[in-house]
Protein backbone atom coordinates (compact mmCIF):
# COMPACT_ATOMS: atom_id res chain seq x y z
CA UNK A 1 0.00 0.00 0.00
CA UNK A 2 2.82 2.28 1.00
CA UNK A 3 4.71 1.27 -2.09
CA UNK A 4 2.42 2.18 -4.07
CA UNK A 5 1.24 5.90 -2.57
CA UNK A 6 4.89 6.77 -3.61
CA UNK A 7 4.70 5.48 -7.24
CA UNK A 8 2.01 8.29 -7.16
CA UNK A 9 3.00 10.86 -5.78
CA UNK A 10 6.19 10.64 -7.93
CA UNK A 11 4.10 10.01 -10.82
CA UNK A 12 2.10 13.07 -9.97
CA UNK A 13 5.24 14.79 -9.80
CA UNK A 14 6.09 13.79 -13.16
CA UNK A 15 2.96 15.21 -14.34
CA UNK A 16 3.36 18.25 -12.84
CA UNK A 17 6.53 18.88 -14.36
CA UNK A 18 5.64 17.66 -17.51
CA UNK A 19 2.74 20.11 -18.16
CA UNK A 20 4.16 23.07 -15.92
CA UNK A 21 2.91 25.40 -18.94
CA UNK A 22 -0.68 25.83 -20.50
CA UNK A 23 -2.23 22.87 -22.48
CA UNK A 24 -1.04 23.15 -25.97
CA UNK A 25 -3.55 25.04 -28.18
CA UNK A 26 -5.03 22.23 -30.24
CA UNK A 27 -5.01 20.12 -27.53
CA UNK A 28 -7.38 22.22 -25.67
CA UNK A 29 -9.68 22.69 -28.93
CA UNK A 30 -9.96 19.03 -29.29
CA UNK A 31 -10.95 18.59 -25.71
CA UNK A 32 -13.38 21.45 -25.66
CA UNK A 33 -15.03 19.85 -28.93
CA UNK A 34 -15.36 16.49 -27.22
CA UNK A 35 -16.73 17.90 -23.85
CA UNK A 36 -19.20 19.90 -26.09
CA UNK A 37 -20.46 16.94 -28.18
CA UNK A 38 -20.44 14.49 -24.80
CA UNK A 39 -22.78 17.47 -23.30
CA UNK A 40 -24.89 17.45 -26.77
CA UNK A 41 -25.32 13.60 -26.42
CA UNK A 42 -26.35 13.88 -22.62
CA UNK A 43 -28.87 16.84 -23.16
CA UNK A 44 -30.08 16.40 -26.34
CA UNK A 45 -29.88 20.05 -27.24
CA UNK A 46 -29.53 22.36 -30.10
CA UNK A 47 -27.65 19.66 -32.58
CA UNK A 48 -30.05 17.58 -32.24
CA UNK A 49 -33.31 19.23 -33.99
CA UNK A 50 -32.61 18.63 -37.53
CA UNK A 51 -32.27 14.42 -36.94
CA UNK A 52 -35.26 14.65 -35.17
CA UNK A 53 -36.88 16.87 -37.93
CA UNK A 54 -35.49 14.34 -40.25
CA UNK A 55 -36.91 11.91 -38.54
CA UNK A 56 -40.41 13.58 -39.00
CA UNK A 57 -40.24 13.84 -42.18
CA UNK A 58 -39.36 10.43 -42.85
CA UNK A 59 -42.52 9.07 -41.13
CA UNK A 60 -44.38 12.03 -42.39
CA UNK A 61 -43.28 10.64 -45.99
CA UNK A 62 -44.20 7.13 -44.84
CA UNK A 63 -47.45 7.76 -43.24
CA UNK A 64 -48.44 9.36 -47.14
CA UNK A 65 -47.34 6.47 -48.78
CA UNK A 66 -49.55 4.52 -46.30
CA UNK A 67 -52.56 6.55 -47.00
CA UNK A 68 -51.94 6.62 -50.52
CA UNK A 69 -51.30 2.73 -51.35
CA UNK A 70 -54.52 2.45 -48.93
CA UNK A 71 -56.59 4.78 -51.27
CA UNK A 72 -55.69 3.03 -53.87
CA UNK A 73 -56.73 -0.04 -52.48
CA UNK A 74 -60.08 1.02 -51.61
CA UNK A 75 -60.69 2.82 -54.84
CA UNK A 76 -59.91 -0.54 -56.86
CA UNK A 77 -62.15 -3.03 -54.87
CA UNK A 78 -64.91 -0.26 -55.05
CA UNK A 79 -63.98 0.16 -58.66
CA UNK A 80 -64.44 -3.86 -59.66
CA UNK A 81 -67.16 -3.99 -56.64
CA UNK A 82 -69.32 -1.82 -59.14
CA UNK A 83 -68.89 -3.42 -62.25
CA UNK A 84 -66.63 -0.51 -63.71
CA UNK A 85 -66.36 -1.38 -67.28
CA UNK A 86 -62.77 -1.00 -69.56
CA UNK A 87 -62.56 -1.57 -73.07
CA UNK A 88 -60.86 -5.17 -71.88
CA UNK A 89 -63.99 -6.67 -70.13
CA UNK A 90 -66.09 -4.92 -73.37
CA UNK A 91 -64.10 -6.94 -75.83
CA UNK A 92 -64.74 -10.17 -72.86
CA UNK A 93 -68.30 -9.63 -72.85
CA UNK A 94 -68.26 -9.33 -76.65
CA UNK A 95 -66.56 -12.84 -76.82
CA UNK A 96 -68.82 -14.29 -74.38
CA UNK A 97 -72.18 -13.45 -75.70
CA UNK A 98 -70.41 -15.24 -79.25
CA UNK A 99 -70.57 -18.31 -77.07
CA UNK A 100 -74.06 -17.63 -76.17
CA UNK A 101 -75.43 -17.14 -79.38
CA UNK A 102 -73.36 -20.00 -80.50
CA UNK A 103 -74.71 -22.06 -77.83
CA UNK A 104 -78.21 -21.01 -78.43
CA UNK A 105 -78.09 -21.83 -82.55
CA UNK A 106 -77.03 -25.77 -81.48
CA UNK A 107 -80.15 -25.67 -79.29
CA UNK B 1 -2.06 -36.03 -64.30
CA UNK B 2 -3.53 -32.94 -62.61
CA UNK B 3 -3.85 -31.34 -66.40
CA UNK B 4 -5.63 -34.49 -68.06
CA UNK B 5 -8.08 -34.21 -65.12
CA UNK B 6 -8.86 -30.36 -65.49
CA UNK B 7 -9.36 -31.56 -69.21
CA UNK B 8 -11.88 -34.25 -68.63
CA UNK B 9 -13.79 -31.91 -65.90
CA UNK B 10 -13.96 -29.62 -69.07
CA UNK B 11 -14.83 -31.75 -71.60
CA UNK B 12 -17.56 -33.16 -69.18
CA UNK B 13 -18.96 -30.07 -68.72
CA UNK B 14 -19.29 -29.03 -72.38
CA UNK B 15 -20.52 -32.27 -72.75
CA UNK B 16 -23.41 -31.21 -70.32
CA UNK B 17 -24.33 -28.02 -71.66
CA UNK B 18 -24.33 -29.62 -75.10
CA UNK B 19 -26.87 -31.85 -74.11
CA UNK B 20 -28.67 -28.94 -72.28
CA UNK B 21 -28.70 -27.27 -75.68
CA UNK B 22 -29.80 -30.40 -77.28
CA UNK B 23 -33.15 -30.82 -74.63
CA UNK B 24 -33.92 -27.12 -75.34
CA UNK B 25 -33.71 -27.39 -78.75
CA UNK B 26 -35.54 -30.52 -79.03
CA UNK B 27 -38.39 -29.02 -77.11
CA UNK B 28 -38.51 -26.31 -79.14
CA UNK B 29 -38.37 -28.13 -82.65
CA UNK B 30 -41.12 -30.66 -81.84
CA UNK B 31 -43.41 -27.70 -80.94
CA UNK B 32 -43.03 -26.89 -84.40
CA UNK B 33 -44.40 -30.38 -85.12
CA UNK B 34 -47.14 -30.57 -82.88
CA UNK B 35 -48.85 -26.81 -82.93
CA UNK B 36 -46.78 -25.71 -79.71
CA UNK B 37 -45.03 -23.16 -81.51
CA UNK B 38 -44.58 -19.68 -80.29
CA UNK B 39 -41.97 -17.80 -81.90
CA UNK B 40 -42.41 -14.43 -80.22
CA UNK B 41 -42.93 -16.63 -77.00
CA UNK B 42 -39.46 -17.77 -77.04
CA UNK B 43 -37.67 -14.73 -78.14
CA UNK B 44 -39.88 -12.88 -74.94
CA UNK B 45 -38.60 -15.78 -72.51
CA UNK B 46 -34.99 -15.95 -73.55
CA UNK B 47 -34.32 -12.06 -73.57
CA UNK B 48 -36.64 -11.56 -70.66
CA UNK B 49 -34.34 -13.88 -68.79
CA UNK B 50 -31.09 -12.54 -69.96
CA UNK B 51 -32.71 -8.88 -69.02
CA UNK B 52 -34.25 -9.90 -65.40
CA UNK B 53 -30.76 -11.18 -64.47
CA UNK B 54 -29.06 -8.30 -65.68
CA UNK B 55 -32.12 -6.62 -63.12
CA UNK B 56 -30.92 -8.47 -59.87
CA UNK B 57 -27.01 -9.31 -60.51
CA UNK B 58 -24.05 -7.58 -62.37
CA UNK B 59 -22.29 -8.89 -65.56
CA UNK B 60 -19.48 -9.67 -63.56
CA UNK B 61 -21.39 -11.94 -61.30
CA UNK B 62 -23.52 -13.72 -64.59
CA UNK B 63 -19.88 -14.10 -66.33
CA UNK B 64 -19.10 -16.15 -62.79
CA UNK B 65 -21.95 -18.73 -63.37
CA UNK B 66 -22.01 -19.14 -66.61
CA UNK B 67 -18.10 -19.96 -65.75
CA UNK B 68 -18.21 -21.76 -62.79
CA UNK B 69 -21.12 -23.84 -64.70
CA UNK B 70 -18.80 -24.35 -67.52
CA UNK B 71 -16.14 -26.07 -65.54
CA UNK B 72 -14.11 -22.91 -66.00
CA UNK B 73 -13.16 -21.90 -62.32
CA UNK B 74 -11.25 -24.57 -60.29
CA UNK B 75 -11.39 -21.80 -57.17
CA UNK B 76 -13.86 -22.19 -54.78
CA UNK B 77 -14.57 -18.73 -53.94
CA UNK B 78 -18.24 -17.29 -55.39
CA UNK B 79 -19.21 -21.00 -55.75
CA UNK B 80 -22.63 -20.23 -53.52
CA UNK B 81 -23.50 -16.94 -55.00
CA UNK B 82 -23.05 -18.57 -58.83
CA UNK B 83 -24.99 -21.59 -57.44
CA UNK B 84 -28.13 -18.55 -55.95
CA UNK B 85 -27.81 -17.09 -59.54
CA UNK B 86 -28.67 -20.49 -61.23
CA UNK B 87 -31.73 -20.76 -58.87
CA UNK B 88 -32.56 -17.20 -59.78
CA UNK B 89 -32.32 -17.94 -63.43
CA UNK B 90 -34.66 -20.88 -63.13
CA UNK B 91 -36.94 -18.33 -60.96
CA UNK B 92 -37.15 -15.36 -63.44
CA UNK B 93 -37.63 -18.42 -66.04
CA UNK B 94 -41.01 -19.38 -64.24
CA UNK B 95 -41.95 -16.40 -63.42
CA UNK B 96 -41.69 -14.85 -66.76
CA UNK B 97 -43.40 -18.06 -68.36
CA UNK B 98 -46.36 -17.17 -66.29
CA UNK B 99 -46.33 -13.04 -66.99
CA UNK B 100 -46.15 -14.23 -71.19
CA UNK B 101 -48.96 -16.15 -70.94
CA UNK B 102 -50.94 -13.78 -69.28
CA UNK B 103 -49.94 -10.90 -71.63
CA UNK B 104 -50.40 -13.20 -74.04
CA UNK B 105 -53.82 -14.13 -73.26
CA UNK B 106 -54.50 -10.38 -72.86
CA UNK B 107 -54.04 -9.81 -76.07
CA UNK B 108 -55.80 -12.91 -77.31
CA UNK B 109 -59.21 -11.51 -75.91
CA UNK B 110 -58.48 -7.98 -76.94
CA UNK B 111 -58.41 -8.21 -80.42
CA UNK B 112 -61.00 -8.69 -82.88
CA UNK B 113 -61.86 -11.96 -83.77
CA UNK B 114 -62.34 -13.85 -87.16
CA UNK B 115 -64.82 -16.65 -85.28
CA UNK B 116 -65.17 -18.54 -81.90
CA UNK B 117 -62.38 -21.00 -83.04
CA UNK B 118 -59.52 -18.08 -83.87
CA UNK B 119 -59.94 -16.28 -80.58
CA UNK B 120 -60.26 -19.80 -78.53
CA UNK B 121 -56.86 -21.03 -80.50
CA UNK B 122 -55.32 -17.69 -79.46
CA UNK B 123 -56.05 -18.09 -75.98
CA UNK B 124 -54.62 -21.64 -75.92
CA UNK B 125 -51.53 -20.66 -77.88
CA UNK B 126 -50.84 -18.19 -74.87
CA UNK B 127 -50.44 -20.91 -72.49
CA UNK B 128 -47.25 -22.37 -74.56
CA UNK B 129 -45.51 -19.48 -73.59
CA UNK B 130 -45.37 -20.95 -69.26
CA UNK B 131 -44.32 -24.38 -71.15
CA UNK B 132 -41.19 -22.87 -72.49
CA UNK B 133 -40.49 -21.02 -69.13
CA UNK B 134 -40.51 -24.51 -67.53
CA UNK B 135 -38.42 -26.03 -69.94
CA UNK B 136 -35.96 -23.33 -69.70
CA UNK B 137 -36.53 -23.09 -65.41
CA UNK B 138 -35.06 -26.79 -65.34
CA UNK B 139 -32.15 -26.38 -67.63
CA UNK B 140 -31.18 -23.53 -64.99
CA UNK B 141 -31.88 -25.87 -62.19
CA UNK B 142 -29.23 -28.06 -63.32
CA UNK B 143 -26.08 -26.21 -62.78
CA UNK B 144 -28.12 -24.61 -59.61
CA UNK B 145 -27.98 -28.03 -58.12
CA UNK B 146 -24.21 -29.15 -59.61
CA UNK B 147 -22.72 -25.44 -58.02
CA UNK B 148 -24.98 -25.76 -54.75
CA UNK B 149 -23.96 -29.26 -53.98
CA UNK B 150 -20.27 -28.39 -54.26
CA UNK B 151 -20.30 -25.08 -52.48
CA UNK B 152 -22.02 -27.59 -49.41
CA UNK B 153 -18.67 -29.83 -49.82
CA UNK B 154 -16.48 -27.12 -49.77
CA UNK B 155 -18.26 -25.17 -46.79
CA UNK B 156 -18.36 -28.29 -44.39
CA UNK B 157 -14.35 -28.89 -45.94
CA UNK B 158 -13.69 -24.84 -44.80
CA UNK B 159 -15.49 -24.98 -41.58
CA UNK B 160 -13.40 -22.70 -39.13
CA UNK B 161 -11.54 -20.88 -41.64
CA UNK B 162 -12.15 -17.48 -42.18
CA UNK B 163 -15.33 -16.96 -45.32
CA UNK B 164 -13.48 -16.04 -48.61
CA UNK B 165 -17.41 -16.32 -49.99
CA UNK B 166 -17.39 -12.38 -50.13
CA UNK B 167 -14.96 -12.30 -52.99
CA UNK B 168 -14.74 -8.73 -54.76
CA UNK B 169 -17.57 -6.78 -55.04
CA UNK B 170 -17.88 -4.01 -58.01
CA UNK B 171 -18.30 -0.74 -56.86
CA UNK B 172 -21.74 1.05 -57.13
CA UNK B 173 -21.50 2.55 -60.03
CA UNK B 174 -21.22 -0.10 -61.84
CA UNK B 175 -23.71 -2.27 -60.38
CA UNK B 176 -26.14 0.62 -61.19
CA UNK B 177 -25.09 0.19 -64.86
CA UNK B 178 -26.20 -2.82 -65.14
CA UNK B 179 -29.15 -2.72 -63.40
CA UNK B 180 -30.52 0.15 -65.84
CA UNK B 181 -29.10 -1.37 -68.94
CA UNK B 182 -31.56 -4.40 -67.25
CA UNK B 183 -34.51 -2.92 -66.92
CA UNK B 184 -34.04 -0.93 -70.31
CA UNK B 185 -33.62 -4.05 -72.10
CA UNK B 186 -36.66 -5.67 -70.49
CA UNK B 187 -38.67 -3.16 -71.46
CA UNK B 188 -37.68 -2.95 -75.09
CA UNK B 189 -38.61 -7.06 -74.80
CA UNK B 190 -42.43 -6.46 -73.23
CA UNK B 191 -42.49 -4.25 -76.15
CA UNK B 192 -41.15 -6.06 -78.63
CA UNK B 193 -42.97 -9.48 -77.74
CA UNK B 194 -46.63 -7.46 -77.71
CA UNK B 195 -45.47 -5.83 -81.14
CA UNK B 196 -44.60 -9.53 -82.31
CA UNK B 197 -47.59 -11.12 -81.00
CA UNK B 198 -50.43 -8.11 -81.97
CA UNK B 199 -48.59 -8.21 -85.81
CA UNK B 200 -50.17 -12.33 -86.12
CA UNK B 201 -53.54 -10.50 -85.13
CA UNK B 202 -57.00 -9.34 -86.70
CA UNK B 203 -56.72 -5.23 -85.39
CA UNK B 204 -58.91 -4.43 -82.12
CA UNK B 205 -61.23 -1.59 -84.12
CA UNK B 206 -59.96 2.42 -83.39
CA UNK B 207 -59.00 1.64 -79.70
CA UNK B 208 -55.14 1.32 -78.97
CA UNK B 209 -53.30 -1.62 -77.37
CA UNK B 210 -52.48 0.40 -74.19
CA UNK B 211 -55.96 1.31 -73.44
CA UNK B 212 -56.96 -2.15 -73.98
CA UNK B 213 -54.33 -3.97 -71.76
CA UNK B 214 -55.39 -1.29 -69.00
CA UNK B 215 -57.90 -2.74 -66.36
CA UNK B 216 -57.80 0.37 -63.64
CA UNK B 217 -59.27 -1.97 -60.90
CA UNK B 218 -56.97 -4.89 -61.19
CA UNK B 219 -53.94 -2.07 -61.19
CA UNK B 220 -54.98 0.00 -58.50
CA UNK B 221 -55.91 -2.92 -56.07
CA UNK B 222 -52.16 -4.90 -56.91
CA UNK B 223 -50.11 -1.59 -56.57
CA UNK B 224 -52.35 -0.17 -53.38
CA UNK B 225 -52.02 -3.90 -51.32
CA UNK B 226 -48.34 -4.46 -52.41
CA UNK B 227 -47.15 -0.55 -51.34
CA UNK B 228 -49.61 -0.53 -48.12
CA UNK B 229 -48.21 -4.18 -47.36
CA UNK B 230 -44.42 -3.39 -48.11
CA UNK B 231 -44.39 -0.33 -45.83
CA UNK B 232 -46.53 -2.27 -42.98
CA UNK B 233 -44.35 -4.60 -43.17
CA UNK B 234 -41.41 -3.01 -42.59
CA UNK B 235 -37.72 -1.56 -43.86
CA UNK B 236 -36.57 -4.83 -41.36
CA UNK B 237 -37.76 -7.28 -43.54
CA UNK B 238 -36.15 -5.71 -46.58
CA UNK B 239 -36.69 -6.62 -50.06
CA UNK B 240 -38.81 -9.97 -48.65
CA UNK B 241 -41.59 -7.19 -48.06
CA UNK B 242 -42.18 -6.42 -51.11
CA UNK B 243 -42.14 -10.27 -52.21
CA UNK B 244 -45.15 -10.51 -49.83
CA UNK B 245 -46.84 -7.80 -50.63
CA UNK B 246 -47.15 -8.30 -54.38
CA UNK B 247 -47.64 -11.99 -53.78
CA UNK B 248 -50.58 -11.53 -51.00
CA UNK B 249 -51.79 -8.70 -53.03
CA UNK B 250 -51.95 -11.30 -55.88
CA UNK B 251 -53.40 -13.67 -54.20
CA UNK B 252 -56.20 -11.54 -53.41
CA UNK B 253 -56.63 -10.50 -56.51
CA UNK B 254 -57.32 -13.92 -58.17
CA UNK B 255 -59.48 -14.88 -55.55
CA UNK B 256 -61.37 -11.73 -55.51
CA UNK B 257 -62.04 -12.31 -59.70
CA UNK B 258 -63.00 -15.41 -59.46
CA UNK B 259 -65.78 -15.27 -56.57
CA UNK B 260 -67.04 -12.16 -58.63
CA UNK B 261 -67.02 -14.66 -61.59
CA UNK B 262 -68.49 -17.46 -60.40
CA UNK B 263 -71.72 -14.48 -59.02
CA UNK B 264 -71.66 -13.30 -62.11
CA UNK B 265 -73.00 -16.89 -63.79
CA UNK B 266 -75.00 -17.08 -60.79
CA UNK B 267 -76.78 -13.72 -62.05
CA UNK B 268 -76.64 -14.61 -65.58
CA UNK B 269 -74.74 -11.44 -65.54
CA UNK B 270 -72.39 -11.49 -68.97
CA UNK B 271 -70.93 -8.05 -68.04
CA UNK B 272 -70.18 -9.18 -64.42
CA UNK B 273 -68.30 -12.22 -65.51
CA UNK B 274 -66.10 -10.56 -68.16
CA UNK B 275 -65.31 -7.22 -65.36
CA UNK B 276 -63.79 -10.41 -63.35
CA UNK B 277 -62.17 -12.05 -66.40
CA UNK B 278 -60.49 -9.11 -67.01
CA UNK B 279 -59.96 -8.46 -63.86
CA UNK B 280 -57.61 -11.80 -62.89
CA UNK B 281 -55.97 -11.58 -66.00
CA UNK B 282 -54.88 -7.57 -65.21
CA UNK B 283 -54.26 -8.53 -61.93
CA UNK B 284 -52.32 -11.77 -62.53
CA UNK B 285 -49.83 -9.46 -64.93
CA UNK B 286 -49.25 -7.30 -62.70
CA UNK B 287 -48.27 -9.19 -59.86
CA UNK B 288 -45.90 -11.30 -61.84
CA UNK B 289 -44.62 -8.11 -63.21
CA UNK B 290 -44.13 -6.64 -59.93
CA UNK B 291 -41.96 -10.15 -58.64
CA UNK B 292 -39.95 -10.03 -61.69
CA UNK B 293 -39.09 -6.65 -61.90
CA UNK B 294 -39.02 -5.20 -57.79
CA UNK B 295 -39.18 -7.75 -55.49
CA UNK B 296 -36.76 -10.34 -56.94
CA UNK B 297 -34.01 -8.44 -58.05
CA UNK B 298 -33.99 -6.45 -54.59
CA UNK B 299 -33.82 -9.82 -53.07
CA UNK B 300 -31.14 -10.56 -55.39
CA UNK B 301 -28.91 -8.20 -54.60
CA UNK B 302 -29.76 -8.49 -51.06
CA UNK B 303 -27.94 -12.24 -51.38
CA UNK B 304 -24.95 -10.86 -53.44
CA UNK B 305 -24.25 -8.08 -51.05
CA UNK B 306 -24.05 -10.29 -48.03
CA UNK B 307 -27.02 -8.77 -46.56
CA UNK B 308 -29.02 -11.85 -45.82
CA UNK B 309 -27.37 -15.92 -46.41
CA UNK B 310 -30.87 -16.85 -49.16
CA UNK B 311 -34.12 -15.85 -49.50
CA UNK B 312 -37.04 -16.26 -47.24
CA UNK B 313 -38.65 -19.19 -47.45
CA UNK B 314 -41.96 -17.55 -47.96
CA UNK B 315 -40.52 -15.78 -50.70
CA UNK B 316 -39.36 -19.09 -52.44
CA UNK B 317 -42.66 -20.47 -51.88
CA UNK B 318 -44.66 -17.57 -53.62
CA UNK B 319 -41.73 -17.52 -56.23
CA UNK B 320 -43.11 -20.82 -57.22
CA UNK B 321 -46.68 -20.46 -56.13
CA UNK B 322 -47.66 -17.22 -57.92
CA UNK B 323 -46.88 -18.04 -61.80
CA UNK B 324 -48.69 -21.86 -61.31
CA UNK B 325 -52.03 -20.16 -59.47
CA UNK B 326 -51.66 -17.62 -62.89
CA UNK B 327 -51.54 -20.56 -65.05
CA UNK B 328 -54.62 -22.45 -63.35
CA UNK B 329 -56.51 -19.39 -62.87
CA UNK B 330 -56.05 -18.72 -66.73
CA UNK B 331 -57.50 -22.19 -67.76
CA UNK B 332 -60.21 -21.12 -65.46
CA UNK B 333 -60.84 -17.81 -67.35
CA UNK B 334 -60.65 -19.61 -70.62
CA UNK B 335 -64.22 -21.92 -68.98
CA UNK B 336 -65.34 -19.27 -67.95
CA UNK B 337 -65.77 -17.22 -71.34
CA UNK B 338 -66.12 -20.53 -73.74
CA UNK B 339 -69.06 -21.75 -71.57
CA UNK B 340 -72.52 -20.77 -73.06
CA UNK B 341 -74.94 -19.63 -70.78
CA UNK B 342 -78.54 -17.58 -71.09
CA UNK B 343 -78.65 -13.74 -70.32
CA UNK B 344 -81.11 -12.74 -67.91
CA UNK B 345 -84.56 -12.17 -68.92
CA UNK B 346 -83.37 -13.35 -72.42
CA UNK B 347 -85.81 -16.40 -73.67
Amino acid sequence: MTERNSTNVSLDELLKKAFADDLPADVAAGMRERVERFREAKTGSASAAPGRSAAWGWIFRRSVWAAISVLLLAAGILLQGRGSSSPLAERISAIKTQYASLGTTRR
Amino acid sequence: MIESAKTSAKGRAVFRWFFAAAFVFAVAASGLFTGLMNTAGLFYLVFGSAAAALMGFTGREIAMAFRYAAGHAPETEGLGKSAYFWQAAARNAWILGGLGSALNFMIALSRESAGIADVSNRMIQSLIVMLYGLVLAVVCLIPWMKLAGQAERTRLSEEGRPSSEAGSRPGAAGRAIDRIIGYILFVAVLALTVVFVIKGQPRSGDLSIGKLLLHWPAYLVVLGGAIALAIFVGAGAGARAWTLGFAMTGLVSLLMGLIQGLFGFVHRNVGEIASAVAFIISASSLTLLGLIAVAGPREDREVMEGRRERPGPLSRLFWVLLPLLTFIFLVLTFIMVVTPMKQKGSP
